[in-house]
């Protein structure tokens, strides 16, 4: 079978609004991290300019699994992910909707300062904040859950079957780092959030398909879940001196 | 007013060119409602038959499963591009 992807290109016309630009200017912000998904990815060269004008030095990167420079995709969560090798001194995202903002929230969690992350919304014309306010509250399950982990017996790892999130043979890794717990490996098309309860042998979940479920559906994970980068480095995660350790 | 680009020409041409005869369209929550648009152009301009993908897509890492043992000759995703998926983990 053969896959056509499509963009599906915003097709109205892509600029920063009033607001936004007076934001930046007003913050003081003087290099910004610039991404968009991909229906605004390749129209950004009137915000580029926009920016430009204001003096404004602008950096990007094409992170890890995107196929072009500047484009953000919601498992983009974790810090290394992103390829960015440079700091700036806030995220600025164009495009609708909050699930790919967020990502740029998350991944500054083990970070020891937030930069702002400021949303531009061509479509609504309207500019949004987000900061650590947006995920506290899921930082703080997220954090019950890395605890209860390291001090589990019994863990269950999640897998899917769908290629692009399908992440089973990096779980078995847990087995090395962890010789004293026993793990059980569940397989699914998609995570069942309604199946979890029938395997009551569990004490904590891991989850190895998409990096946003271990975040966004927290609640949905009655004995709490964790993704398995975090999994595999739950020590040192808890150890730093970061955002979510302060949660 | 549309706010996304369908590209349904560009399916209409790629079907006619691989002659694909049972296609799969799969749209993101914010484009289903032009699933019947998209639908009724393909099969005026071509022979295939059109199936519509009900269930979720989160990305291109969120491709239906099984498609091809359905027969499927060309499953058509939108709203998102090329995924490199890193075989290491996240």
């Amino acid at each position: 079978m053969e896959v056509m992807f499509l963009d599906a290109a915003y097709t109205g016309k892509v600029k920063l609004n009033q607001a936004t630009l007076d934001y930046i200017t007003k913050k003081k912000y003087r290099k910004i991290g610039l991404y968009a998904s991909v229906q605004f990815c390749n129209q950004l060269a009137e915000v580029e300019e926009q920016l430009h004008k204001l003096k404004l030095e602008l950096v990007t990167s094409q992170p890890d699994r995107t196929h072009v420079k500047g484009q953000l995709l919601g498992c983009d969560n974790y810090h290394n992910s992103l390829n960015l090798n440079q700091d700036v001194d806030c995220y600025l995202y164009v495009g609708d909707g909050r699930f790919h903002p967020l990502a740029l929230v998350y991944l500054q969690k083990d970070n020891p300062q937030l930069k702002e992350v400021i949303c531009n919304d061509p479509i609504s014309n309207k500019m949004t904040l987000m900061g650590v306010k947006d995920i506290e509250t899921i930082l703080k399950k997220y954090r019950g859950s890395l605890i209860k982990f390291l001090s589990a017996d019994i863990i269950g790892v999640i897998s899917t079957i769908k290629p692009g999130q399908e992440q089973l043979r990096p779980s078995f890794q847990l087995e090395k780092k962890y010789p004293g717990k026993k793990f059980y490996y569940f397989i699914d098309n998609t995570v069942s959030f309604d199946n979890l309860e029938n395997f009551n042998f569990i004490e904590v979940w891991v989850n190895t398909a998409c990096p946003r479920i271990g975040f966004d559906d927290q609640e949905k994970f009655l004995l709490g879940v964790i993704n398995l980068n975090d999994a595999l480095e739950a020590k040192e995660i808890l150890s730093q001196d970061s955002l979510f350790n302060r949660q | 007013m549309v706010l996304y680009s369908t590209e349904v020409e560009k399916v209409i041409e790629r079907i006619k060119k691989s002659e694909a005869k049972l296609v799969c369209l799969q749209l993101p929550d914010g484009m289903k409602t032009y699933a019947k648009e998209i639908a009724d152009k393909i099969s005026q301009e071509t022979k295939a038959r059109v199936l519509i993908w009900l269930g979720s897509n989160f990305g291109s890492c969120d491709i239906p499963l099984g498609l091809s043992k359905m027969r499927v000759d060309l499953l058509v995703s939108w709203g998102h591009n090329f995924y490199h998926k890193k075989v290491e983990g996240w």
